[in-house]
């Protein structure tokens, strides 16, 4: 699959290069997306041409961002554990929806269960520094009346989850999508900020660790930029899903 | 000059102290460090942000897309290589890369919603290869210098600034189809003179 039958290598590459260069609109920039979901090759020469234009980055002025921009991006990556939350009748809102998740269709969880694999044991980098391992689990997460889809996979060996979002979740300027972890308890714990569209890591701080296991609820949902102002879950919840053992 | 700029110049060149501070820093991160997170934060925000706000021209849209960058790092930091690629290189271009979908969302074409497929340089492809050594900066101007001045310009205002080509086409007051011409056979050109 590492050629469009319509194109000969040097078009691909081409290509590749115009797409690096940010140069392409319409139908052709549509191509080079589709090219890039399924082609590892094409990505492979997009990812060339990126590194052959790099140096020229190193010309461009540096800009001090403004100072609350790192508390952003630490709210974002470092999850906030709840501590001491009552019991608002948001959390019900939130946990009756997630109860309308619970039982999910046989052929999604082995849908999601072949995506872990696959994620867990890709070739991707030397794992860095392998702790104590417990299971792979997977949660597929929608609901009902929202367009929202994402897999989340508990990566054991890093401590990890890999979240993919795989429709409906789209970036709004002034709002987050924060993922909850729900534990026996019921009361929601915050895991942060899910990326639209994109696959990524979030590392799942120790004291959660325990928490990660089979029929454990993850919810998302939106919540002001920056994520929850209270602690939980505030907004409504646009994906819910158990996580299951691989 | 900014004193974290030039730090950051010099990380472009792998061999320096600085490039294998920020190595070691990134490694870090990559096993959850999160005080290395801080101190990577420190050391790069501006050289990434001034990427970001070059190409978006908006400083509200440039903090989102540096935000997402280090979101990005956090998560991906296991897939650099530091044999491969200069630490800041790196960053720079997942920071632009950032950018560059935001700009891409605004044209019709993009709402497949999978342009971050391209987010991380894919080390697999030895994409970095050609930064392994300090001379590259010099080596990729000396190849567009040897380009004619309109396709070299345009491909670096198309890097840079984000332009696409009717942008390109528009301001040169040429048929798109003229500057397509021109930079396709430019792009050959380079890849020839790098490769060379």
């Amino acid at each position: 699959m590492s050629e469009d039958p319509a194109m000969n290598s040097e078009e691909l590459d081409r290509l590749a290069g115009e797409y690096a260069l940010g140069l392409l609109e319409g139908e052709e920039l549509a191509q080079a997306v589709r090219l890039l979901a399924g082609d590892g090759d094409f990505r492979a020469l997009v990812a060339r041409w990126s590194g052959r234009f790099a140096p020229l980055l190193e010309e461009v002025e540096a800009e001090s961002p403004p100072p609350e921009l790192w508390a952003r991006v630490e709210r974002a990556i470092v999850p906030a554990t709840i501590t001491a939350q009552p019991q608002g009748s948001n959390v019900v809102m939130l946990r009756r929806k997630v109860n309308l998740w619970r039982g999910y269709s046989a052929a999604a969880t082995a849908l999601a269960a072949s995506l872990a694999l696959f994620l867990v044991t890709r070739p991707d980098a030397p794992v860095p520094a392998p702790r104590k391992t417990g299971e792979a689990l997977v949660a597929m997460m929608s609901a009902e009346g929202s367009a929202a889809k994402l897999v989340a996979t508990f990566d054991p060996a890093r401590n990890s989850l890999i979240v993919t979002p795989t429709a409906g979740i789209q970036a709004v300027a002034g709002h987050a999508h924060q993922l909850w972890l729900i534990p026996a308890d019921g009361k929601p714990r915050s895991m942060g900020m899910v990326v639209p569209g994109a696959p990524h890591r979030m590392a799942v701080p120790e004291p959660m660790l325990a928490e990660m296991k089979a029929d454990v609820t993850l919810a998302l949902s939106v919540e002001p930029a920056g994520g929850s102002p209270s602690g939980s879950p505030t907004g409504p919840v646009i994906a819910a899903g158990k996580l299951a053992r691989v | 000059m900014d004193p974290d700029m030039d730090r950051a110049a010099a990380g472009f060149r792998t061999g320096s102290e600085e490039g294998r501070r920020l190595a070691g820093t990134l490694s870090a991160v990559a096993r959850g460090d999160e005080a290395a997170m801080a101190d990577l934060y420190d050391r790069t925000s501006a050289k990434l942000f001034g990427i970001c706000l070059r190409l978006l021209g908006s400083r509200t849209e440039a903090e989102e897309a540096l935000q997402e960058t280090y979101v990005t790092v956090w998560g991906k930091a296991a897939t650099f290589d530091s044999a491969k690629a200069s630490a800041i290189a790196w960053l720079a271009v997942v920071a632009r890369n950032k950018a560059i979908d935001r700009l891409r969302k605004r044209r019709p074409g993009a709402d497949a919603g999978l342009e971050a497929a391209a987010d991380i340089p894919d080390s697999r492809a030895s994409a970095f290869d050609l930064l392994e050594d300090a001379q590259e900066g010099e080596r990729l101007a000396g190849c567009l210098d040897e380009l004619e001045d309109r396709a070299g310009q345009a491909i670096r205002s198309a890097f840079l600034d984000g332009a696409s080509y009717s942008d390109l086409a528009e301001r040169e007051g040429v048929p798109l189809g003229t500057m397509k011409s021109w930079i396709r056979r430019g792009l050959l050109r380079l890849r020839g003179c790098l490769e060379r």
